[in-house]
């Protein structure tokens, strides 16, 4: 055992295998920065690369892209209010807020520790447990993700800011918007006009770069042509702002540890991925806050939420791919594909004939979070050189990149439409001060959670009672409705007061 | 004076003969579906030999969603000047047409070119199921209509028109839940939420071995040289002849010259080292059709699909 581990260790440890992780690593943090541009997008493109490669190097670097682009991701979310992948929307609810403060330094710092926690103890979970916990994750049929998702819910409650109808005005909206394609059960189309462009739904990077970064775009522009001096985040070179303790680090711990338990959790389970996620991590760290008036002004806290369980996810999804041979979500099947031209075939088997692989893989995803947070760190005062930019050149930019993402998922014209009708609604909906939150999580959540309840009704022959009879899914339901009615007292309590 | 015309309706001759060399630029494979999947990783994996016959690069165009149609569609509607291929033989021709309107004809719209690989479609249920074989599952099945669950890659997938052809073929009647992609199937079966799953041997590969599930029957018309241990469904005396194909087709009305040029050049590429060597470790079975046969192979499996899928 432990000379696998030892020669897994070598065999990482070489010179060239390590000058590809550190790329790869650089390559990614930029790659998830970039509102639009995603880590499929990043993995996807580097396998084509691996087929000239021998195994370690493409290891490290498919697992470096992987690990490291969620981070990037929280960069462009904390300091232009456009989250780099959809898994770090929730970052921008406190950290774009920081950076207005000038702490967009210390917002970073936090996101990076957060991320680096939250990876970690995904891997570990993934080393010690994976066989146990893959068991658990197939007890989730239909029934019990109806009932798993439906909980998520309600964090449209939780995510609403101080208006709860507004907050429900956008979860509404969201949830319509969600219908939008070919019905998941018998594929019949609506809402999508004869077009096949629609066939899927509206793809969710367009939606989310023009919810918020196009949305951002035209915000700036409005401050600056009704001649106000706009967004001026020069000083976030205040050092003392900037600092981050250890104070505040142990502040947050319960946090960071709930939210990697909670993306861990949410990892293992195929096909829900690490934006639920997130927002999951931030509402319940809302939720058992004792400051919960700050989430949404600038909470640290609420950045290490959102970001110890985007990055729990990443080392959780390969759980599923290597204890059952089945990948839970996009990147993993590009993972999976990726591994296969490699003539290695992930599953049970391999912990039996390729132990040594196995522990390969956990040595490079290790390597890869502690690459991902030294770069960070090296990087940091790079990011912050970004808000020192001018925001009419800033914020042009931020278009092009954007017209470039939304482009990029499909290669669709199509599909640069649809980022600018959000990037209108999103500017429509901020101006009216409904929160976006709400909205992102109900369209994300509208298809699974309807595809898993009809799912249980037809293996039910339509009896609800479905939902009840099976043990996960009634403690699930009893969950959901203990936090509605904790939501509506916390409400009368408020108002009250 | 003269001398310099002389000049230049040779250079003008010259241009015109290299315009009609095919090909004279790069051609275009599109692919219905994202970059890093089943059909992305074929045409990648032949695109890299294929060039080194065709004299041209051979790009790879990723153009995914529905199904493959959108792909599909945007070569349909392309010049069939043989620049503009498309990885076909799945969805896109076989089965999305049966389901809903579709911009082109899946067939008609086409000419084929060369078929590259086959997908041998499994169904698969638990190993701890209760059946041996085939027979036994529809014996069970039979006695009780309507019991049993099956999930499919989605509605109007490859794998759920494998079921409603296998289903009509032994005269069973089932549950069906879709699901968005094969992996979930393969889960809500190992937890026991369903009865059957079907999945693509790739996909399926390493949970067999692992004894996990286990493939009852193949739905081509011959055993897969991947799985020899699993038997037709044809053996097992139900008439279901149904595989995903690979392969590369232009828009219809191609130049006989052209398409010539191209099969030539592909087929070379087809029986290259590389090519084969690549499919091996990928787990993909190679298998050639010429023009006229892989024709006939994409009319059949759209003919069959839509005669079910009217009848049910």
């Amino acid at each position: 055992m432990i000379d696998v581990l030892f020669d897994a260790v070598v065999s990482i440890c070489q010179p060239e295998t390590l000058l590809v992780l550190l790329l790869a690593t650089m390559a990614s943090l930029i790659i998830g920065a970039t509102p639009g541009l995603t880590v499929n997008m990043a993995v996807a493109l580097a396998v084509p690369l691996t087929m000239h490669m021998p195994l370690e190097p493409s290891l490290v670097l498919l697992l470096a892209l992987y690990c490291s682009g969620i981070f990037g991701g929280s960069v462009s979310a904390i300091l232009i209010n456009a989250p780099g992948t959809p898994a770090s929307a929730a970052t921008v609810l406190d950290g774009y807020p920081l950076a207005q403060q000038g702490k967009a330094g210390k917002a970073l710092k936090m996101a990076l520790a957060a991320s680096l926690a939250g990876g970690l103890f995904s891997v570990l979970v993934l080393v010690l447990i994976s066989r146990t916990v893959a068991d658990f994750a197939l007890l989730f049929g239909p029934a019990e993700r109806a009932a798993l998702l439906l909980f998520a819910l309600t964090l449209v409650g939780l995510l609403s800011g101080h208006s709860i109808l507004k907050g429900l005005i956008a979860g509404s909206l969201g949830l319509l918007l969600s219908t939008v394609g070919l019905d998941p059960m018998l594929a019949v189309p609506r809402f999508t006009f004869g077009l096949l462009e629609l066939e899927d739904g509206l793809s969710l990077i367009p939606v989310l770069v023009g919810l918020f970064a196009i949305s951002e775009v035209l915000l700036q522009a409005e401050t600056r042509m009704r001649g106000a001096i706009g967004l001026d985040l020069r000083q976030t070179h205040d050092k003392m702002l900037n600092r981050l303790s250890w104070g505040e680090i142990s502040a947050s711990a319960r946090t960071i540890v709930r939210s990697s338990l909670i993306g861990t959790f949410i990892g293992i389970l195929p096909g829900i991925g690490a934006t639920v996620a997130s927002f999951v991590g931030y509402g319940e760290a809302k939720r058992s806050s004792r400051q919960p008036q700050l989430f949404g002004k600038g909470s640290l806290e609420g950045v290490a939420a959102s970001e110890a369980a985007n990055n729990a996810v990443t080392g959780a999804t390969l759980i599923p791919l290597l204890a059952l041979s089945i990948p839970g979500d996009s990147v993993t099947a590009i993972l999976y594909g990726a591994l296969l031209i490699q003539g290695v075939t992930p599953g049970p088997l391999l912990f039996q004939t390729g132990l040594g692989l196995v522990y390969e893989i956990y040595v490079a995803l290790i390597a890869a979070n502690l690459f991902m947070a030294g770069v960070g760190l090296a990087f940091l005062p790079l990011f912050r050189h970004v808000t020192r930019a001018p925001a009419r050149v800033l914020f042009p930019i931020v278009f092009v990149l954007s017209v470039v993402g939304a482009w990029s998922v499909r290669n669709n014209a199509f599909d640069l439409y649809v980022m600018m009708g959000f990037g209108a609604l999103g500017y429509v909906l901020r101006r009216v001060e409904v929160p976006l939150a709400p909205l992102l999580i109900a369209f994300i959540l509208g298809v699974p959670f309807e595809q898993a309840l009809r799912q249980a009704l037809v293996s039910s022959d339509g009896s609800p009672a479905v939902f009840l009879s099976r043990p996960l899914s009634a403690a699930l339901i009893v969950v959901t409705v203990a936090s509605l009615a904790w939501m509506a007292w916390r409400n009368r309590k408020e108002s009250t007061a | 004076m003269l001398a310099r015309r002389d000049f230049l309706i040779g250079v003008i001759g010259m241009a015109s003969v290299r315009a009609d060399a095919f090909p004279s630029k790069p051609i275009r494979v599109y692919v219905g579906f994202s970059a890093g999947g089943g059909a992305d990783i074929i045409a990648r994996a032949f695109g890299d030999v294929a060039q080194r016959f065709l004299g041209q690069p051979m790009v790879v165009i990723n153009r995914p969603g529905a199904s493959g149609t959108i792909a599909a569609r945007e070569v349909a509607l392309s010049e069939p000047d043989g620049y503009t291929l498309l990885i076909a033989g799945g969805s896109e021709t076989a089965c999305a047409g049966h389901f809903r309107k579709l911009p082109y004809h899946p067939i008609r719209a086409f000419t084929p070119i060369m078929r590259l690989a086959r997908l041998g479609l499994l169904i698969n249920v638990r190993s701890d199921a209760p059946w041996a074989d085939v027979k036994e599952f529809v014996a069970a099945a039979r006695k009780e209509p309507g019991k049993y669950i099956y999930a499919s890659a989605g509605y109007g997938s490859l794998a759920h028109a494998t079921m409603l052809l296998f289903g009509e073929a032994a005269g069973i009647v089932m549950k069906h839940l879709p699901f968005s992609g094969g992996a979930g199937g393969l889960v809500a079966l190992r937890g026991g939420h369903v009865d059957v799953t079907v999945a693509a041997e790739s996909e399926s590969k390493a949970l067999s071995e692992a004894l996990q599930i286990r493939s009852l029957a193949v739905a081509s018309a011959e055993r897969s040289p991947l799985r020899p241990d699993v038997p037709t469904l044809h053996e097992a005396g139900f008439d279901v002849d149904l595989e995903n194909q690979k392969g590369l087709v232009g828009p219809a009305g191609i130049p006989r010259n052209r398409l010539q040029f191209l099969h030539d050049a592909l087929e070379k590429a087809f029986h290259h080292p590389d090519f084969v060597r690549r499919c091996r470790r990928l787990g993909i079975e190679r298998a050639y059709l010429g023009p006229e046969a892989f024709g006939r192979s994409l009319s059949r499996v759209y003919s069959q699909i839509g005669h079910v899928v009217r009848r049910g």
